[in-house]
């Protein structure tokens, strides 16, 4: 019986290790680790996950690039976004459509909004007067 | 005869404003009607009573005044009140019910790019931001009285809201309620003065971008964290009150990427932690008083050239704390309640050297949960061999004169 319940329990530590879920932000709670500021909207926070299953929380887009350039030994297995029609929902960033500058408010001065459609993108790209990009140049426009 | 004829010409100037009120038993009923009405350098009367008008838009250089506090209701639609003229006067206000939208932020006051604006002795009341000043020069917001009813999960607007804007002067105001207080973003040249900011959700003030500013003789109490001061330069921090900023993240007054600043005679008291400064210079910490803190300090490697002079550390569990071994701050002749030394020559000096770091605040900042032996025997006779032979501490992280008296401050 209790070999059981040991081995279920490993099972579950395992399992957990490996997943590759997004944590939810608690709003007003949760601090960024890269800027200390507590995370206050839900519209442009970010998360990334290490491959360790480490979990780390920003307010910005720009935090989480920053903070993920300034790790560099550190090797990273996901990355998520807030969707920004949805409060506080991480969507991957890899499969979001991004748009940037323009009238766009974010706390840290990121001035990025993720968006899960493109049709959402071309949306607010035109209502918030910004351009849109992908997440491979908002990765790599931070050194 | 010269002076008369000036004397003449000033009277023809004040005769050619005039003044209209507004209300029920007057001939102007509505507040638009008197601003369609009204020309530069006129008067707005408003009595009492309840205006639901939407958005009011004062792009006229007038006073606008509001007789026992008449209620400008936005109806949780609209923006309440937009100034769009220069030397504008906004008193005696209630303002209450501005919409709420998370695309463009909808204001109880908001005064685009102007100057000489003044507003002055209104109420506040679930509005989305309070007060918001976008690109303005030269003005003044006094003894307003701003307060929200923000939830933990809810998105809610700051308090008072500058932007793009210099000169400032924000003075006696009183805010709660709101995300931040008071946030200057891009703001130079300005002061905030005796303003009482309690329980706000993110911060008491908060500071982007913003250099050459001073704060001086204000409350920053039971907020998330007390005030914040990021990516700016100059600022001055004087008489200020840091009280009761509790939480996981919580500081009395955080510091990042900020230099050349002076921080005296403050006063820290029941906080997480006093002060927390990562990326710091050149600021000098001056008469300040650190009490029942959870941490005084936290210095974290990355600031240099920081002077801590003449300060008081009464009561806090650990006074200074720090996550790395890099030591290029320099502590001198503060007040240590912990401090167990001797003053043979009854100088008011301690004869030994204090080091203000204790081993277990070190180990703590790198191992949270080591918090769990604190107090333990053990714990307490490694302290107390660190602090006569530093080894795992920085053996320069050292009050060389440390004081045998608390200053009176």
């Amino acid at each position: 019986m209790r070999t059981i319940a040991l081995t279920c329990i490993a099972l579950l530590t395992l399992i957990s290790c490996g997943s590759n879920e997004p944590k939810p932000i608690k709003i007003n709670t949760d601090s960024c680790d890269f800027c200390k500021m507590t995370i206050a909207n839900g519209q442009f926070g970010a998360e990334l996950i290490t491959k360790k299953g480490r979990y780390y929380k920003f307010d910005d887009l720009a935090c989480m690039v920053q903070f993920a350039k300034s790790n560099t030994v550190v090797p990273y297995q996901s990355f998520f976004v807030n969707d920004y029609l949805k409060d506080n929902t991480l969507i991957p960033a890899e499969t979001a459509h991004f748009i940037k500058g323009g009238k766009i408010n974010s706390p840290m001065r990121g001035n990025l909004a993720a968006f899960s459609s493109a049709k959402e993108q071309a949306e607010f790209g035109q209502k918030l007067e910004a351009q849109p990009t992908t997440w491979s140049e908002v990765y790599n426009a931070y050194k | 005869m010269k002076n008369l004829v000036y004397i003449l010409f000033f009277f023809c100037l004040i005769s050619n404003a005039k003044t209209i009120t507004v209300g029920k038993s007057y001939p102007v009923k509505t507040i638009k009607q008197a601003l369609a009405m009204a020309t530069d350098g006129d008067t707005i009367i408003v009595t009492k009573g309840i205006y639901k008008e939407g958005n009011i838009i004062i792009d006229k250089k007038i006073a606008f005044l509001g007789k026992q506090y008449p209620i400008l209701d936005g109806q949780n639609k609209a923006e309440v009140l937009s100034i769009a003229a220069d030397s504008v006067v906004v008193k005696g206000f209630k303002i209450i019910n501005s919409g709420h939208a998370a695309l463009d932020d909808p204001c109880g006051i908001k005064v685009y790019d102007r100057s000489f604006v003044s507003i002055e002795n209104n109420i506040l009341d679930n509005n989305f931001f309070g007060i918001y000043l976008q690109n303005c020069k030269n003005s003044l917001v006094k003894n307003n009285s701003i307060k929200a009813y923000g939830k933990q999960e809810q998105l809610i607007g700051n308090g008072i809201h500058c932007w793009k804007s210099e000169q400032l002067q924000i003075i006696g105001n009183r805010i709660s309620g709101h995300r931040d207080g008071i946030y200057f973003e891009f703001v130079t040249q300005s002061v905030i003065w005796r303003n009482i900011s309690n329980h706000n959700i993110r911060y008491g003030l908060h500071f982007m971008f913003s250099n050459d500013d001073s704060y001086i003789t204000n409350v920053f109490k039971g907020n998330g964290a007390g005030v914040a001061v990021m990516f700016t330069k100059n600022v001055k921090m004087f008489n200020n009150y840091f009280e009761e900023n509790w939480g996981d993240s919580a500081y009395g007054l955080l510091l990042k990427e900020i230099a050349d600043s002076y921080i005296f005679n403050n006063r820290f008291a029941r906080n997480t932690s006093g002060i927390y400064m990562e990326g710091t210079s050149r600021i000098k910490v001056e008469k300040n008083v650190f009490e029942a803190n959870g941490w005084g300090m936290k210095i974290q490697a990355s600031c240099m050239e920081n002077e801590i002079v003449n300060n008081n550390y009464v009561g806090n569990t650990f006074d200074i704390s720090t996550n790395g071994s890099l030591v290029l701050n320099t502590f001198n002749s503060n007040y240590w309640d912990k401090y167990e030394g001797y003053d043979l020559n009854k100088d008011g000096i301690g004869d030994v050297p204090y080091h203000p770091l204790s081993l277990f605040a070190v180990l703590t900042e790198n191992n949270p949960s080591a918090m769990i032996l604190f107090r333990s025997f053990m714990i307490t006779l490694l302290d107390k061999s660190e602090k006569v032979l530093p080894s795992i501490t920085p053996d320069n992280f050292i009050d060389n004169t440390p004081l045998m008296k608390s200053l009176p401050l």
